[in-house]
C-alpha cells in the first residue's frame, strides 16, 4: 500500500514538474485549418535536423510562427533526431503522404540528397535549408552562407588582431558542413593574410560549452599571452570567455563567435565578446515561407537564395538585444 | 619464507593499489613532459573540470557496487540543472533552486529503482528509458533553447572558498560521504553483498530491494548537485549539456577498479580513475597533441588501465586460491 | 600391467605456501586410482597441475613413459587426458550434440559448421554408449548426472586415455551412482585409466583398484586397495584416529520452541505441523524433491506461504522475510552454499558479520576492532583455515566457506538453527567438527533442524526424525524407533519414486 502512494507521489510529481511549468513546443500539433475561406491550403512538411538542437529548435519555432501567417499553409513539423536514417525515413513519409512542399533542415547533405531527389521527382516541391543541398534541380534553397558568416569577422579581425598575435581557435563537429565552412573561411580571410598571427592551441569542442571551457583553462596554463578567441560558434566563444572574463591578463582579450545568441549579443553589450554574425532563425524563416508560398502558388518554380549575415559589433547590439527580447529569449 | 612473505605483501599492495601507480605514473610523465602541468592553477583546473563527472561517477561507483548501474545520469543531470537554473530565475533563491535540482533528480532515480525492484526490469533497460525521456523532459520545458543569464547562480560552479574552486570542494566532500557510505554504513556493506551475490544477501536478511532504492536515491542526490554544478558552470541552463556524461563517469569508475560484474569498487579508485582521465585530457591539450589522436590515445590509455588492473588482480586471487587449497 | 601415467617428483609452490610437496605416483593403464585426501590436501592443484592450468615448479609428468610438457587443458586433451570437474559448468541454452562438440566443431572445407556430421556422429556415439538421449535436447532439461554422463561422452569422443573425475559423486543420486559406476568399469575394460578423486569411503573401496591418500600437500601412501581398510584410509587423511562413528550425547530437553501448524504452499507443501524444543535435534528425511528445503525456506521467509501459522515461543509470528526471521533469532544454513550462502568476491570478515550488521555498526560509524575480534573469536570456534580474514571467501576450500557461513548464523546468536544439508561436499574432518558443534549448540539449549539426505547422519545426530513424501509428513519417529527401513517405508509411502538418494 505504502508502495503505491509512493508511486502515485513521484507520477503526480512527474507530471506537474512537465506540465505545470512548460510551454509545451507544440509544432506538431495539426494547425486549425482555414479550409473555410475557400483557398486551397497546401500542406507543408518541416523536417527538422534535431528538436534538441538550440539553433534548429529555434529554427522549427521560428518557422511555425511564421507560417500562423498564412492562411494557405498548414504546416507539420517533423524532428529527425539528429539521425540520418530517421530523417531520410521522415522524408519518405512526407512523399508517401503528399505533402505539397517538403523543406529539409538536413542533418547530413550528401545522406538526404536522394531522398530530396526522390521527393523533387514524385513532383514535390522541395526546399533545403541550413545547410542548403545544392545541385539538385527542380529543388529550392534559403540558407545563410556560412562562409560569409565567418567572413564578415574575419574582415574585422584583419584589422583589429593585434601584430603577432597568440591566438586560440574552437572547432566545431569535424565533417558538419557549417563547420568545415566557417574554418576554411578564417584560414583564407584570416590566417592567410595574417601571416604573423601565430595559433597557440586549436582543439575541437563540439559546439559545445563546458568542452570550450575546459579547453581554455589549460591554453590560459600554458600561455601567458593570448589575443585573440576565433570560435566557429557562439557557444564555445562564451565558454572560453567564461573562463577568462575576471582575469585582468586577459580583460583586453578578442573574442569571436557566429550565430547572434542571445547570449552573445549580451556578451557584445556587456564588452567581453568582440563581435559575431547573425544567422538569424526569423530572417531564415520568414524567407522559407515567403518560398514556400512562391512555389506553391506558382509565382515562381525554383528560388535559390540566401539570407544576409549581418556582422554584430558593440555599435549594433541593441537593435539585436531588442530582437532577442522580442522572442522572450533576454528578458 | 621471509622473502616469500615480503613478496606477498608486495604483490597484495601492487594489486589492491594498482590504479594509484597507473595514477602517478601519468603524473610524472604528464610533469616530465610540460612545464605547465605542474601548477597551483592547472591542478585546480582540472579538478575543477572532473568534478562534475566524477561527482556522477561516485553514483555510479555506488551502483555498480550493488550489481547495478545509471545511464540516466548525463540526462537526468541536464532535468534537474534547467529546473534549477529556472527555478532560481523565478523565485531568485539559491537554496530553492538547490533542492529542486535535488528532489528532481531523486524522483527521476526513485522511478529508475521502482522499475528495478518492483517491475524486475533490468537496471540497464531501465535506466535506458529514463536517459531518453529525462532529456526529452528537459527538452520540453526549455523548448530545446538554452536558458541565460542566470546571475548569481554561477556561485555554485565558479566560486572559491579559501582559494579553491566550489565544484573541487563538493567533489571532496561528496568523496568523504561516498567512502563514509561504503565503508561505514550497513547500507555500504548491504550494497556489497548484494553486488557480490544477490540471493545470499537476500538469504542474510539484507533488504534487498529497500537497499537497491536506496543506492538509486543516494545517485539522484548527487545526479542533483552534479546538475547545478554543471549549469553554473557552463553559466546557462543547458538542457543539451551533459550528454554522454554518463559514460564519463562509468569510465571513471571502472578505471578505478569498480568491478562491472559486482561487489568490488571503492570511492577512492573512482577519484583515481577521474584524475587518469582528466590527466590524460589535460596533458595531450597542454603538449598540443592532434585532436583526432587525443582520442585514440585516450581509448588506449583506458584499455591499458584496465588491463593492468585486471592482470594485476588475477594475478592475486589464483595466487590466493592455490594457497589456501594446499593447506 | 604397464604405467600410463606417472607423475615424478612434482613440487608446487604458491607464495607463503608449498601446495605440492615432492608428490609421486602412478596410474596403471585399464585401473582406477583414487586419490583422497581432506579438502585443501593438495588433489586439486595435483589435478590442476595434469590438466595444464597449473605449471609445476620442479619435476616431471610421464606419459606412456615419456616426460611431457603441458602448458593447458588442450594440449592436455591432445596427450589423451580429459577432466571432469566437481562444479559442471555448462551452458543451459546448448543442446546435446552442440555441447559434444564445442569448440571441436567438424567444418567443410569453407568453414562452415558441419552439422550433419555432428548429428551423426552424436547419434552413433549415444547409441554406441547406450544412451537414450535426443541429440536435440536442451542441457537445462538433462538432470546433473546426465550432464556428467555427456561430459564423460565427450571424453571418450576425444579417445582420452585418462580420465580424472573430481568428486563425480557429490550432486547425484544413488541410483545415478550405479550407472556412473557401471560406465566407469565400461571405460577400465577398454583399456582407459581413471583417476578418481572422493572422499566417500563406500565408493572408494567399491570401485578403486589402488588407492593414494594425500594430505598437507604430500602424498602419504599408495597401495592395491586389498593393502587398505576403510579405518587406515582415514587415519592416513586426518593423521589421527578418528573415530568413524559420532557418538551423540543425550540431552535433557527444554521447552518447546518452535510450532509449525498447517503450512501450505500449494504444489509444494501442504499441511506441515512439527515441533522443536530447546535441546533437540530434529531431522527431515525423505527422498529428493519430497519438499524438505521448500518447507524451510518458507519456514525461513525466502519463498512466501499461503496459510498456516509459525509459533516461536508461544508468540505466532508473521514471517515476511529473512530479516523478520533472524529477528526472532531463527537462521537458516542454505544446502546449496554458492547460491545462497557465501558472497564470493568478499572477505572472510564480511561474510561473518553480513548479518549482524548493527553490532559493529552504531552512532554512525563501523567500530572495526569490534568487528574483527568477533569475526576472529566466532572463526577461531569453528575452526575456520584461512591466511587472513581478509582473505575472500571464495579462496577457501568448500568446508572452511561452510564453517564460515556457520560461523556468519552464530554471530547472530540464534536460537534455533534450520540446517539444510550441513555436511553436504565437505570432508570428514569438517564434518565431524559441524557434528561437534551441533551437539554443544543443542547442550547450551538450542534447538536445531536437520535436513540430510544421508541416513546414517540423521539417525546418528537426531532426537526425532519427520519424514516426508511428496509435500506431506508421513510418519515421525522417535529415537529408540530409528531405522533405515523404516524411514525408508515412510518415504515412499505414497508413491515408489525415481532417484533414491539414501547413502
Amino acid at each position: 500500500m505504502k508502495k503505491w502512494i509512493v508511486i502515485a507521489l513521484i507520477v503526480s510529481l512527474m507530471a506537474s514538474v512537465l506540465t505545470g511549468c512548460s510551454q509545451p513546443a507544440a509544432p506538431a500539433a495539426p494547425a486549425e485549418t482555414p479550409e473555410a475561406s475557400g483557398d486551397k491550403v497546401y500542406k507543408v512538411a518541416y523536417i527538422a535536423r534535431a528538436q534538441a538542437d538550440s539553433f534548429a529548435a529555434w529554427l522549427a519555432n521560428a518557422v511555425v510562427e511564421e507560417a500562423g501567417k498564412y492562411d494557405n499553409i498548414k504546416l507539420d513539423v517533423f524532428d529527425g533526431q539528429a539521425n540520418d536514417d530517421t530523417e531520410n525515413g521522415l522524408i519518405e513519409n512526407a512523399i508517401t503522404n503528399k505533402y505539397d512542399v517538403i523543406i529539409v533542415q538536413p542533418n547530413n547533405g550528401e545522406a538526404q540528397r536522394p531522398y530530396v531527389e526522390k521527393a523533387v521527382a514524385a513532383g514535390i516541391k522541395v526546399i533545403t535549408t541550413n545547410a542548403r543541398i545544392s545541385g539538385i534541380p527542380g529543388s529550392s534553397s534559403v540558407d545563410a552562407d556560412p562562409y560569409m558568416q565567418a567572413k564578415v569577422n574575419c574582415d574585422l579581425a584583419v584589422t583589429q588582431v593585434p601584430q603577432n598575435a597568440n591566438v586560440v581557435v574552437l572547432q566545431g563537429p569535424p565533417g558538419n558542413f557549417h563547420a568545415d565552412a566557417r574554418r576554411d573561411s578564417w584560414q583564407k580571410e584570416f590566417f592567410d593574410k595574417r601571416t604573423d598571427v601565430k595559433i597557440v592551441g586549436e582543439e575541437i569542442a563540439n559546439w559545445n560549452k563546458d568542452e570550450a571551457m575546459n579547453y581554455m583553462e589549460t591554453w590560459v596554463q600554458a600561455n601567458d599571452k593570448i589575443d585573440a578567441i576565433i570560435a566557429m560558434n557562439d557557444n564555445m566563444a562564451a565558454g572560453a570567455l567564461e573562463v577568462v572574463k575576471d582575469n585582468p591578463k586577459f580583460k583586453d582579450i578578442l573574442a569571436y563567435g557566429v550565430d547572434g545568441t542571445a547570449e552573445a549579443v549580451l556578451l557584445i553589450k556587456d564588452g567581453l565578446m568582440t563581435s559575431t554574425s547573425l544567422q538569424s532563425a526569423y530572417d531564415l524563416a520568414t524567407s522559407l515561407l515567403d518560398t514556400t508560398n512562391k512555389l506553391v502558388t506558382g509565382a515562381e518554380k525554383e528560388i535559390n537564395m540566401d539570407i544576409d549575415c549581418p556582422l554584430i559589433t558593440k555599435d549594433n547590439v541593441d537593435q539585436y538585444i531588442e530582437m532577442h527580447k522580442k522572442a522572450g529569449a533576454i528578458k | 619464507m621471509n622473502t616469500l612473505d615480503r613478496n606477498k605483501l608486495w604483490s597484495d599492495i601492487k594489486s589492491k593499489y594498482s590504479i594509484y601507480f597507473v595514477l602517478a605514473a601519468l603524473f610524472v610523465i604528464s610533469w616530465l613532459s610540460n612545464e605547465n602541468f605542474v601548477s597551483v592553477e592547472n591542478l585546480s583546473n582540472i579538478s575543477t573540470q572532473i568534478a562534475v563527472g566524477t561527482i556522477l561517477a561516485f553514483g555510479q561507483t555506488i551502483l555498480i557496487i550493488s550489481g547495478m548501474l545509471d545511464l540516466s545520469s548525463g540526462s537526468v543531470l541536464a532535468l534537474a540543472g534547467v529546473l534549477s537554473v529556472s527555478s532560481y530565475k523565478m523565485t531568485g533563491s539559491l537554496l530553492i533552486s538547490f533542492i529542486v535540482a535535488i528532489i528532481t533528480a531523486v524522483i527521476c532515480n526513485m522511478l529508475n529503482g521502482l522499475m528495478v525492484t518492483r517491475f524486475k526490469t533490468p537496471p540497464f533497460i531501465a535506466t535506458l528509458a529514463m536517459m531518453t525521456m529525462a532529456r526529452g523532459a528537459a527538452l520540453m520545458y526549455t523548448n530545446g533553447q538554452n536558458i541565460y543569464q542566470i546571475g548569481n547562480y554561477v556561485v555554485f560552479g565558479q566560486g572559491k572558498i579559501m582559494g579553491i574552486p566550489t565544484p573541487v570542494i563538493f567533489m571532496a566532500v561528496l568523496l568523504v560521504v561516498t567512502w563514509y557510505l561504503l565503508k561505514h554504513t550497513i547500507f555500504g556493506r548491504s550494497i556489497y553483498a548484494i553486488g557480490g551475490n544477490e540471493e545470499a544477501a537476500n538469504a542474510s536478511g539484507i533488504n534487498v530491494n529497500k537497499t537497491k532504492m536506496k543506492a538509486f536515491i543516494i545517485n539522484g542526490i548527487l545526479v542533483g548537485i552534479a546538475g547545478v554544478l554543471f549549469m553554473s558552470r557552463v553559466n546557462g541552463g543547458m538542457p543539451n549539456g551533459a550528454v554522454g556524461y554518463e559514460f564519463k563517469a562509468l569510465t571513471a569508475a571502472v578505471i578505478g577498479g569498480t568491478s562491472f560484474s559486482g561487489g568490488i569498487g571503492t570511492a577512492s579508485g573512482t577519484l583515481a580513475g577521474a584524475f587518469i582521465v582528466g590527466f590524460l585530457d589535460n596533458i595531450m591539450v597542454l603538449v598540443g597533441v592532434n585532436s583526432y589522436l587525443q582520442q585514440i590515445v585516450r581509448g588506449a590509455i583506458i584499455a591499458l588501465a584496465v588491463i593492468y588492473d585486471i592482470w594485476a588482480k588475477t594475478k592475486r586471487t589464483k595466487r590466493k586460491h592455490g594457497s589456501v587449497e594446499a593447506k | 600391467m604397464e604405467i600410463k601415467l606417472r607423475v615424478s617428483n612434482v613440487d608446487k609452490s604458491f607464495p607463503g605456501v608449498k601446495a605440492l610437496d615432492k608428490i609421486n605416483f602412478a596410474v596403471k593403464k585399464g585401473t582406477v586410482h583414487v586419490i583422497c585426501g581432506e579438502n585443501g590436501a593438495g588433489k586439486s592443484t595435483l589435478m590442476k597441475v595434469i590438466n595444464g592450468i597449473y605449471k609445476q615448479d620442479s619435476g616431471q609428468i610421464l606419459i606412456d613413459g615419456k616426460p611431457v610438457e603441458i602448458s593447458n587443458p588442450i594440449q592436455a586433451r591432445k596427450l589423451g587426458i580429459s577432466m571432469i570437474f566437481q562444479e559442471l559448468n555448462y551452458m543451459p541454452e546448448m543442446t546435446i550434440e552442440e555441447s559434444l562438440f564445442v569448440g571441436n566443431w567438424p567444418t567443410d572445407k569453407y568453414g562452415k559448421v558441419d552439422w550433419k556430421t555432428i548429428r551423426s556422429r552424436t547419434l552413433e556415439l549415444l547409441k554406441k554408449e547406450k544412451l537414450d538421449y535426443d541429440p536435440q535436447t536442451k542441457l537445462k532439461d538433462l538432470s546433473v548426472s546426465d550432464i556428467q554422463m555427456l561430459e564423460i561422452l565427450k571424453a571418450i569422443s576425444y579417445n582420452s586415455e585418462i580420465i580424472i573425475m573430481d568428486e563425480p559423486t557429490s550432486a547425484i543420486t544413488q541410483k545415478e551412482v550405479e550407472v556412473l559406476f557401471e560406465k566407469i568399469l565400461e571405460l577400465k575394460k577398454r583399456g582407459t585409466s581413471i583417476i578418481y578423486i572422493s572422499h566417500k569411503m563406500d565408493e572408494i573401496f567399491r570401485i578403486a583398484d589402488e588407492i593414494t591418500v594425500f594430505r598437507d600437500g604430500a602424498v602419504v601412501d599408495s597401495r592395491p586397495k586389498e593393502d587398505y581398510d576403510m579405518e587406515t584410509v582415514i587415519t592416513q587423511m586426518v593423521g589421527r584416529k578418528l573415530d568413524s562413528v559420532f557418538q551423540k550425547e543425550e540431552i535433557e530437553l527444554g521447552e518447546r520452541v518452535l510450532e509449525v501448524r498447517n503450512l501450505t504452499d500449494a504444489g509444494k507443501f501442504e499441511n506441515l505441523s512439527f515441533s522443536v524444543h530447546e535441546g533437540e535435534i530434529v531431522g527431515f528425511a525423505g527422498l529428493m524433491g519430497a519438499g524438505r528445503t521448500e518447507v524451510m525456506r518458507a519456514l525461513f521467509g525466502l519463498d512466501p506461504y499461503q496459510s498456516g501459522e509459525i509459533i516461536i515461543k508461544n508468540e505466532k509470528i508473521d514471517i515476511k522475510n529473512v530479516k523478520s526471521s533472524i529477528d526472532k533469532k531463527m537462521v537458516m544454513l542454505s544446502e546449496d552454499r554458492r547460491r545462497f550462502g557465501i558472497i564470493p568476491v568478499r572477505s572472510v570478515k564480511e561474510n561473518v558479520s553480513l548479518s549482524s550488521l548493527k553490532r559493529f555498526i552504531y552512532r554512525g560509524r563501523l567500530h572495526g576492532e569490534e568487528e574483527n575480534r568477533t569475526v576472529e573469536e566466532f572463526c577461531k570456534s569453528m575452526n575456520v583455515k584461512t591466511p587472513t580474514y581478509e582473505t575472500s571467501i571464495e579462496s577457501l576450500s568448500g568446508g572452511n566457506q561452510q564453517k564460515v557461513i556457520l560461523a556468519k548464523w552464530m554471530v547472530t546468536d540464534p536460537d534455533i538453527l534450520i540446517l539444510d544439508e550441513p555436511t553436504r561436499g565437505i570432508d570428514v574432518g569438517a564434518k565431524h567438527e559441524i557434528y561437534k558443534l551441533m551437539t554443544s549448540l543443542a547442550k547450551k539449549g538450542k534447538a536445531l533442524i536437520m535436513i540430510s539426505s544421508e541416513l546414517p547422519e540423521l539417525i546418528m545426530m537426531c532426537d526425532r526424525i519427520y519424514v516426508m513424501s511428496k509435500g506431506k509428513i508421513t510418519g515421525m519417529l522417535n529415537r529408540d524407533e530409528f531405522s533405515q527401513e523404516r524411514i525408508m517405508a515412510y518415504a515412499t509411502e505414497v508413491e515408489i519414486q525415481e532417484g533414491v538418494d539414501l547413502a
